[in-house]
């Protein structure tokens, strides 16, 4: 009954959206079609490159690096199909005066948008003055938001915030009211520095910091839905168990130890509480709920096995994803979130490990070495139809597959290129996959929610 | 007083006569004659001198000292130890490593003479001795590496956490010297390979270190004395990618807590 009420409320949600969304812009909406492999649909843009407005080298530096970025979010978005600037009319397009909508709605260009504008560099400020335009809509020809300046500091750091605002800002404006990722973090562990220690970097890669530096060993970050906090598995003091640490000011936040081998932190989808597992009480790991300081544990799972690895359904709250070797192997299982009608996903046999709901809670993101001689590579299972859907093929192990919050994408690890090293790619396999960490041997990608700033 | 005065006189002269007479007698007695001149007799040859010195007497060692001789009369001079035969006049510096006496003999027709010199070395404080060698160890054995001996790994099947037929003995051998030595308290660590995923293998880790903590058990040590902890695949013996190296890898492994 439960179920059926959510599944209405749903697709209620989903025809407004789309009532919304066609009253104001009569284009074809893109939507992330992750398993059936239509492809994506984009919306077609044209984004010409911003233009230095005066001519020092560190404003034609943060200028170009400004387009680039910009340029790579919205690529990367899954939303929009950018027009090549091989097609653009000739030409800087600054001001309003500058764009003839017939040069970017004739066939070769064909733009549905254009992004355009500016970049000035004094006093200390990074500014971008940023249009968003729809072609075919001379009525509202301006989109605001996402037109607006963008203010920053004159630093790299401040000409990407200000790509990523304004890229993030087109995203929610013509991606169906879906907020982009450009400002999302990625934390993961590395060995970079000899032991394996948190790290936090942007999206895309760049900006990489330590969480902790404990020279020991420390694991499985999970981050609080609001971006704050990072729970995660640390041995420093003896036998793992879960520290949490803010990810502002590495704060520490007194998670209560009780022994045993505690590990995989999982945050409730209000924050509230966290999933974990533990061996505190027994001979083997089982799945607990507590507090988020770790107080009033109370145990799921009772089963002579290993349970372990537990995810939230970030939809509901109502309902956890956990692995099991109950059945011989370890196994995908829900059960709810009181611990009852546990029941097992999976079918088929193989090793699967790491669960990762997706943010609408309809997938579930795996890793799954079908037999003892294949790679881990990375599916996600269709609750609605029960079909799995393999994303990763033939490029060595792909684990850990975590979501970004706008469910359009998934970070992974992959020994494709050799080491292990965090990549991120369209949920639905297609496109690029960009690599985003290169130093050392990178693992337990966690795509934190969506983070102002 | 006239009288008196007369036989005063008389007195003086007769002692002053005396005196007289016995000076005479004298002068004839101290008058005898000179002896006769000695025959010269054939000279013998002269005997031979040698001085010999030491310039200066006392040095350190690594230093020199001048040894310095003068012999006469010699047709032959040697010094001993270690200059042999010299000329009758000269001079050698000498390097002794310790103190020595030089003696210079020198023989000819007349002879033989022989003089002598010491030269003093002073050697110096030489650097500490090396200390004594290391005792030998006692003959105490370490509790430490009595466990190392005599408490033995056990290993596992792949995805699997149970105790081995084959490795029951084993933790047979180490129940008893656990038995034996009752104070001991260890920590089974529990690890696998690099297969599966990292997460899951905490939990199989955590699975086998507990395996072998419960059959212990079973053969009577105390669960008290036993701490487990599971590292998965954190902390592999074997790095390599091929089934001897992960066999390696599955194991419980027994550390002793001092």
């Amino acid at each position: 009954m439960k179920r059926l009420l959510i599944f209405g409320l749903t697709i209620v949600l989903l025809i407004c959206s789309r009532g919304l969304y066609a009253r104001v812009r009569p284009v074809q909406q893109s939507q992330i079609d992750a398993g059936t492999k239509n492809g994506i649909l984009g919306v077609k843009i044209a984004v010409p490159e911003f233009q230095p407005a005066a001519t020092d080298d560190k404003t034609a530096a943060l200028t170009t690096l400004f387009n680039q970025v910009l340029w790579s979010d919205l690529e990367f978005s899954g939303v929009l199909t950018l027009v090549s600037r091989s097609f653009y009319p000739i030409g800087k397009f600054v001001n309003p005066g500058d764009v003839t909508v017939e040069d970017w709605t004739a066939p070769a260009v064909d733009a549905q948008f254009i992004s355009f504008g500016s970049v000035r560099v004094d006093g200390g400020r990074f500014s971008a003055e940023a249009r968003l335009w729809d072609l075919k809509n001379p009525q509202n020809r301006e989109i605001k938001p996402p037109s607006a300046l963008y203010r920053t500091e004159d630093s790299e750091q401040g000409a990407r915030l200000a790509a990523h605002r304004f890229a993030d800002g087109i995203v929610e404006a013509i991606g169906g009211g879906i907020k982009g990722v450009a400002r999302t973090k990625i934390a993961f562990v590395s060995d970079r520095s000899g032991s394996k220690e948190i790290y936090v970097m942007d999206y895309d890669g760049n900006d990489v910091h330590a969480l902790t530096l404990y020279k020991s060993i420390t694991l499985t970050p999970a981050w609080s839905s609001d971006g704050e906090k990072i729970a995660f598995t640390t041995y420093r003091r003896g036998t793992p168990d879960i520290e949490i640490l803010s990810r502002v000011d590495r704060r520490p936040y007194t998670f209560q130890r009780a022994g045993g081998t505690t590990t995989t932190p999982a945050w409730s989808p209000d924050g509230g509480k966290i999933a974990f597992a533990t061996s505190r009480d027994g001979s083997d790991t089982e799945i607990y709920v507590a507090d988020w300081n770790g107080r009033n544990p109370r145990r799921l799972t009772v089963n002579k096995a290993v349970d372990i690895s537990p995810a939230w359904n970030p939809k509901t709250g109502n309902e956890i994803a956990f692995v099991s070797n109950r059945d011989g192997t370890p196994q995908l299982y829900i059960m709810d979130a009181e611990g009852t009608n546990v029941r097992r996903i999976i079918e088929d046999g193989g090793s699967v490990s790491n669960p990762a709901w997706s943010p609408d809670g309809q997938r579930i993101a795996f890793q799954w070495q079908k037999s003892r001689t294949s790679n881990f590579d990375i599916y996600f299972h269709d609750l609605a139809t029960g079909k799995n859907v393999q994303l990763t093929q033939d490029a060595g192990d792909n684990e850990r597959p975590t979501w970004s919050p706008d469910g359009r994408h998934l970070a992974f690890e992959s020994t494709r290129r050799g080491a292990s090293n965090i990549f991120s790619m369209l949920a639905n396999g297609e496109g690029e996959v960009r690599q985003l960490t290169q130093t050392g041997k990178n693992t337990a990608p966690a795509w934190s929610g969506y983070i102002d700033n | 007083m006239t009288v008196s005065g007369r036989t005063k006189i008389a007195v003086l002269l007769v002692l002053v006569s005396a005196l007289l007479a016995s000076s005479c007698k004298k002068q004839v007695a101290a008058a005898p004659p000179p002896p006769p001149p000695p025959v010269a007799p054939t000279p013998p040859p002269p005997a031979p001198t040698i001085t010999l010195r030491a310039q200066p007497a006392t040095i350190d060692r690594g230093q020199a000292a001048t040894l310095q001789w003068e012999a006469r009369n010699a047709a032959n001079v040697q010094i001993e130890p270690g200059l042999g035969a010299v000329t009758a006049t000269g001079n050698r510096a000498v390097n002794p490593t310790s103190s020595v006496t030089y003696t210079a003999r020198a023989t000819g027709p007349g002879g033989e003479a022989t003089d002598t010199a010491r030269v003093t070395v002073n050697i110096p404080p030489t650097p500490p001795p090396p200390p004594p060698p290391r005792p030998p160890a006692p003959p105490v054995v370490r509790m430490d590496d009595l466990f190392r001996d005599n408490v033995l790994d056990v290993f596992f099947d792949y995805d699997k956490a149970d105790i081995r037929p084959s490795d029951m003995s084993t933790l047979q051998k180490n129940a008893a010297f656990l038995r034996q030595n009752g104070n001991v308290r260890f920590t089974i660590e529990g690890h696998c390979d690099e297969r599966g995923s990292a997460e899951y293998n905490l939990g199989l880790g955590d699975r086998r270190a507990n395996a072998a903590k419960e059959f212990l058990v079973q053969q009577g040590i105390q669960a008290s004395r036993i701490n487990v902890i599971s590292y998965g695949e954190e902390k592999p013996i074997c790095r390599e990618q091929n089934e001897d190296c992960y066999m390696k890898n599955r194991r419980a492994h027994f550390t002793y807590n001092p």
